[in-house]
């Protein structure tokens, strides 16, 4: 008993000294923060053996526990990957370092419609990584009525078959886009006029789930539902049943980049990374694993047509997509009612 | 008898002199640094107004607190309370005639069974719940078993819908926290005297008369050790109640996890924490003082 | 004739121990579902009903290959170990203290005690962080055990002091007269009494560390992930098998070290 409490001693002061070390100043050396799930560590790995650069690799699950993180650590990261309205709010606040496109000659790769976006014109701050929409998944053998958008879901007839993203904001948008009401447009006058619409609808779901519905979907707990078109797509890579249609009244698309916050250690890592990302072959590799829409034109020349065929990835043109913007304080009020609204039950 | 049982004070028991003080000195400044810090930080923010995601207006109101006494809030209290108090006297009445028979048993079996209790919770509470998710489905083993035994249909006309349902919820966090349950009442268990009980016996009190009279008294400390240890937790529990139910359930450990995130109010989400806090002292006084009731009068 | 339950009802001697084999029967439930998943070869991770797939090593296979993951337990072991060594002289020390010396402020102290039992994980993580960064003490290993000795330490003292509530005064009195320093009174016979309760502790305190994840997420650096990190990140997105296969070998690994115990005490 005596030598197992001196080993754990000895283990303890050995991994404090290990602390230190890596501590000290090193050679060059990536610190990438982003989504977890999103960085297929292949590309990881390939970036080291490309340019010799090591990654540390830290993840966050959501844009705020980023913003939390990253306000409490400056001068730690190199890289952040936060999604369209984050990329805004960073940008409000300064906390963005200008990108060097002259250091990023792939940039050429990326498609025209994605060059300037409105949440970021020219590209100043951000390069876009992946984007996709948030849209409507159903199993059309369960499913034999059309589907057109959200009023076709949430009908009384599939109450306790429907599965929606746990997320307060996308809900109400969704609500917002039935009363043709801008998305954005998130003021106590609107949140009241869809309040009895919401009330309605939560009554039907049967599940709220953000991080996966594909097994609720796949195992049948849910017919359809609201979901990120990732996931659709892996399903119906999966299983022809299943469908994505974006909602007719108007669909949420999001768009993830790669920016450099102020003060990154290493700014010349961090735009070798961006650089290397958007190499057609490495793009490849992400949409291989994540088949959401990729930005990368030349990327695009590699998929196989079954990857641009599938419509979760790749949808159509016709419908109108927003994108979310900074609404500040309104978050709150957001917050607000659908708890009284989610815990009335 | 109540003079064996009674707490004498020891001579050695004092007031500490300068040498006692020093050796407070490292825990309390382990406490000051990293319990008081962060409570205080705790505090001071829950006087502040969010204004979007990250950003806080540092003028002091009491408005998040107003806010927390509105049916909306005060209604998620409640039900975390329920869930928390329904959780605490399930694991307790399942607990303890499992933390009874292990301290009893032979000295040389007693380790083992420990172990035999704490091996399941060395693997995620993450990777658990996803197991209760194949386990409760309705496809599910649950439902298969039932099959294979014949008692669908027979007894029931169709698979058990149990997933997603408060029922699911309650397995899951009863799941969780038995252990936290079964570990202090064992050690309390564990160095009572046979002795006293059979002394009881002899004198004629029937079990149930003996276990109420002499062994829950004696044993209170670690049942109130396990109150605190499962009662509070089981209140800020985030992520088990969500997925268990579907999103349905929510506690206030998960509304505080969605005002630190989504709602981006960081100011009011230490204020549902702070709420939090005077809830556990709450509790733990009355448990302390019942405690220490039990231990004089007996 | 000597009974060692109340009542030496033989009817209690059987319900006893059937009771605690079905509470384990329920606590190994989803345990042995998720060993026998880990060598299940299920085609597609989105599966939740029950089915038998049959048996492959691949799980197995892919999380040796997986650095990341093995990294992540290797921090994670790391981690553990020293909280718990580390949460059981905090928490038996603190224990005894309180139990020793009476003072106003003792009440107080020891509700202080308590808190990180109940501050919500994410509030306690995100208050640790600010509190490094103001201290400037960089992320990492050090950071991570601070965070995690300091609600676990908190177990470790309940224990001892369930336990301490029922010492006999008499013990230390004893040692002190036969002539032994309060020091040597204390490990030797003070502790020895404690032992039952400071292995309970531990027990607990090592369990949550190993599955601390919030608290973590605020004050670990990218080399010192821990496995729930790891986890809470892919085990959302549908059944990752190499994770059962991982928590498989914890479970093996764990069995192990408590029949190597067993041994070396029979051997004794």
């Amino acid at each position: 008993m005596k030598h197992f409490h001196f080993g754990l001693i000895v283990a303890t002061v050995l991994s404090l000294a290990g602390c230190n070390r890596s501590s000290q100043k090193q050679q060059q050396r990536l610190h990438l923060f982003a989504w977890s799930e999103y960085v297929p560590q292949e590309v990881i790995d390939g970036f080291t053996k490309q340019t010799g650069i090591p990654v540390d690799y830290e993840v966050y699950d959501s844009n705020e526990k980023m913003l939390t993180k990253l306000l409490s650590s400056p001068g730690h990261y190199d890289l952040i990957q936060p999604s369209e309205y984050m990329v805004e709010h960073l940008i409000k606040r300064g906390l963005l370092e200008p990108v060097d496109q002259s250091a990023i000659p792939n940039v050429g790769n990326l498609l025209p419609e994605y060059r300037n976006p409105e949440y970021d014109p020219g590209m100043k701050y951000s390069v876009p990584y992946m984007a996709g929409t948030v849209g409507i998944a159903y199993n059309s053998d369960k499913i034999k009525d059309p589907i057109r958008g959200y009023q076709d879901v949430f009908q009384p007839k599939y109450a306790g078959r429907i599965i929606a993203l746990d997320d307060n904001r996308e809900i109400v948008s969704w609500a917002l886009d039935v009363k043709g009401i801008d998305i954005n447009d998130v003021t106590p006058a609107n949140l009241a006029k869809v309040k009895p619409l919401l009330a309605d609808w939560l009554k039907l779901i049967k599940i709220f789930n953000s991080d996966d519905p594909k097994p609720q979907l796949f195992s049948g707990d849910v017919d359809l539902g609201v979901v990120y078109c990732g996931d659709a797509a892996k399903l119906i890579e999966q299983d022809k049943k299943f469908k994505y249609v974006l909602p007719a009244e108007g669909a949420h698309r999001f768009i993830d980049n790669l920016c450099i916050p102020k003060d990154a250690p290493d700014k010349q890592a961090a735009e070798a990374f961006i650089n290397y990302i958007l190499q057609p072959e490495v793009s490849k590799i992400i949409s291989d694993k994540f088949p959401y829409t990729n930005p990368n034109g030349a990327a695009r020349k590699l998929l196989t047509p079954q990857q641009l065929a599938n419509p979760a990835s790749y949808p159509p043109d016709s419908v109108h997509l927003e994108i979310f913007h900074d609404i500040g304080k309104a978050n709150a009020d957001i917050s607000q009612l659908m708890t009284e609204l989610r815990n009335g039950r | 008898m109540t003079q064996a049982v009674a707490i004498q004070p020891a001579s050695n028991v004092r007031r500490p002199g300068w040498r006692g003080s020093g050796l407070f000195a490292p825990m309390v400044t382990w406490l000051a640094l990293f319990v008081v810090a962060p409570t205080a930080i705790l505090l001071v923010y829950s006087f502040f107004t969010g204004e979007g995601i990250g950003e806080v207006d540092t003028h002091f109101t009491l408005e998040n607190y107003r806010r927390i006494f509105t049916p909306v809030y005060l209604d998620l209290f409640w039900r975390s309370i329920l869930y928390a108090g329904a959780t605490t006297i399930l694991c307790a009445l399942i607990g303890y005639p499992v933390a009874w028979y292990i301290g009893r048993a032979p000295a040389s079996r007693r380790g083992k069974l420990l172990m035999l209790v704490m091996i399941p919770f060395m693997t995620s509470f993450l990777i658990r719940t996803y197991a209760w998710l194949i386990i409760l489905h309705e496809h599910g083993l649950f439902n298969g078993f039932l099959e294979a035994a014949h008692l669908i249909p027979t007894v029931f006309s169709h698979p058990l819908n149990i997933l997603y349902t408060p029922t699911a919820v309650m397995i899951a966090l009863v799941y969780t926290y038995l252990p936290f349950m079964i570990l202090p009442i064992y050690t309390s268990v564990e160095k009572l005297d046979p002795s006293l009980i059979e002394a009881a016996a002899d004198l004629g009190a029937g079990p149930t008369r003996s276990f109420f009279r002499v062994i829950l008294p004696l044993t209170w400390p670690g049942v109130a050790a396990g109150i605190l240890m499962v009662f509070v937790p089981a209140i800020a529990m985030f992520a088990v109640t969500k997925i268990m139910s579907g999103g349905h359930i929510r506690l206030i450990g998960d509304e505080i996890q969605e005002q630190f995130e989504g709602g981006g109010d960081l100011p009011f989400g230490s204020a549902l924490g702070m709420a939090l806090l005077i809830l556990f002292l709450v509790t733990y006084w009355i448990s302390a003082g019942r405690g220490a009731k039990e231990l004089r009068g007996a | 004739m000597a009974h060692p339950l109340p009542s030496g009802n033989s009817l209690a001697r059987l319900i006893l121990p059937a009771w605690t084999i079905a509470v384990l029967v329920f606590l190994y439930l989803p345990i042995v579902l998720l060993v026998v998943y880990s060598f299940n070869n299920v085609p597609t991770n989105m599966d939740l009903s029950a089915h038998w797939h049959g048996f492959t090593l691949r799980w197995y296979r892919a999380m040796w290959a997986d650095r990341t993951l093995m990294g992540s337990v290797q921090n994670t072991l790391i981690i553990a170990s020293a909280v718990t060594v580390v949460s059981i002289v905090l928490g038996t020390g603190a224990a005894w203290l309180m139990h020793r010396f009476v003072f106003p402020a003792a009440g107080g102290l020891q509700t202080l005690i308590l808190l990180p039992m109940i501050i919500p994980e994410i509030i306690m993580g995100v208050s640790l962080m600010l509190l490094f960064r103001a201290i400037g003490l960089n992320r990492g290993y050090l950071t991570v055990i601070i965070a995690h000795v300091t609600f676990c330490f908190p177990f470790v003292m309940a224990a001892v002091q369930a336990r301490l509530a029922g010492i006999d005064p008499a013990l230390e009195e004893a040692a002190l007269d036969l002539g032994a320093t309060p020091i040597r009174a204390f490990f030797s016979v003070i502790v020895p009494y404690l032992m039952p309760a400071i292995v309970a502790g531990g027990l607990l305190a090592f369990t949550l560390s190993i599955d601390e994840f919030m608290v973590t997420y605020f004050t670990y650096d990218a080399s010192s992930m821990t496995l729930p990190i790891l986890i809470y990140s892919e085990a959302r997105t549908g059944l990752k098998l190499t994770l059962n296969a991982v928590s498989t070998l914890f479970t093996a690994g764990t069995i192990l070290l408590v029949l190597a115990m067993e041994l070396l005490r029979s051997r004794r």
